[in-house]
């Protein structure tokens, strides 16, 4: 049996909605299960995807940040699109501690807790078009330690 | 609920429950004023109420350390619940902000460094 739960929102690029992302997250991933620890590692790497949109994205423009999300058995997938201006070099937009915001007191760290946070993350951007961050995570299982 | 309190040179953020971008931008909108305004000498961020945090927050603390740093003050965490303990020791910070158990231990520090007379 292949029970996927599905579930997709869509809302405005303000800052405001980032508490309303992590909340939506946390309800629909609550049949797998977890504890209090995974979800707020969820919590915290949608946060940071969201953010991302948000402040790199779309920076002053208003756009619309789109969650998918879906659960198989203890497996969480989630995507976060947005169509805001995308990223030149993923490769070093995912390097720690970097940013293109120093001046703002952004600490670069957010790839870092995304991947920190899940199993697997994948980064799919184009200048100009947008970004999709997708993220795995697994309830259940140890996890890989941290520092 | 008061998002800070300052006086002589002794700055408390009570941060929120939720410390994300959001909140780091009201909080850093807030109290811009008592830096343009004094030499904060003594900076503390109470995690008491906080229970979520993200890579926002670690940015709000880096960034106010430098400005107090800089200047020769001190900079403290307290009040820190595990959630938000594992993302503080993951990022680091531990390194340069030293954490308290208590605001009575941070008192202590500020007598011993000349604060109180």
């Amino acid at each position: 049996m292949n029970n996927t739960n599905e579930m997709s929102v869509s809302f405005t690029s303000n800052a405001q909605n980032e508490g309303f992302a992590r909340m939506v997250v946390a309800a629909f991933i609550t049949g797998t299960n977890p504890t209090l620890e995974e979800v707020s590692d969820v919590k915290t790497a949608v946060s940071e995807a969201v953010t991302n949109s948000i402040i790199h994205g779309y920076g002053d423009d208003d756009g619309k940040v789109i969650i998918n999300a879906s659960v198989t058995g203890r497996k969480i997938y989630l995507e976060i699109i947005d169509y805001g201006k995308g990223i030149e070099d993923i490769k070093k937009a995912m390097e720690p501690m970097y940013t293109t915001r120093p001046d703002e007191e952004r600490s670069g760290m957010g790839f870092s807790f995304m991947e920190a946070f899940m199993d697997k993350i994948e980064v799919a951007s184009k200048p100009g078009a947008g970004t999709t961050v997708k993220m795995w995570k697994e309830i259940g299982t140890a996890g890989r330690q941290y520092e | 609920m008061k998002k800070y309190e300052y006086s002589e040179g002794a700055l408390i953020y009570y941060l929120p429950k939720e410390l994300d971008h959001y909140a780091a931008e009201k909080i850093k909108s807030v109290s811009e004023k008592i830096f343009e305004e004094n030499e904060v000498r003594f900076l503390i961020f109470d995690f008491d109420k906080t229970l979520f945090m993200d890579s926002s927050g670690i940015g709000l603390i880096t960034g106010r350390y430098r400005r107090v740093h800089d200047k020769g003050g001190k900079v403290y965490i307290v009040n820190v619940k595990d959630t938000i303990d594992k993302i503080l020791n993951m990022s680091g910070i531990y390194r340069i902000i030293e954490k308290k158990e208590s605001k009575e231990d941070i008192i202590k520090e500020m007598v011993r460094g000349g604060y109180y007379e």
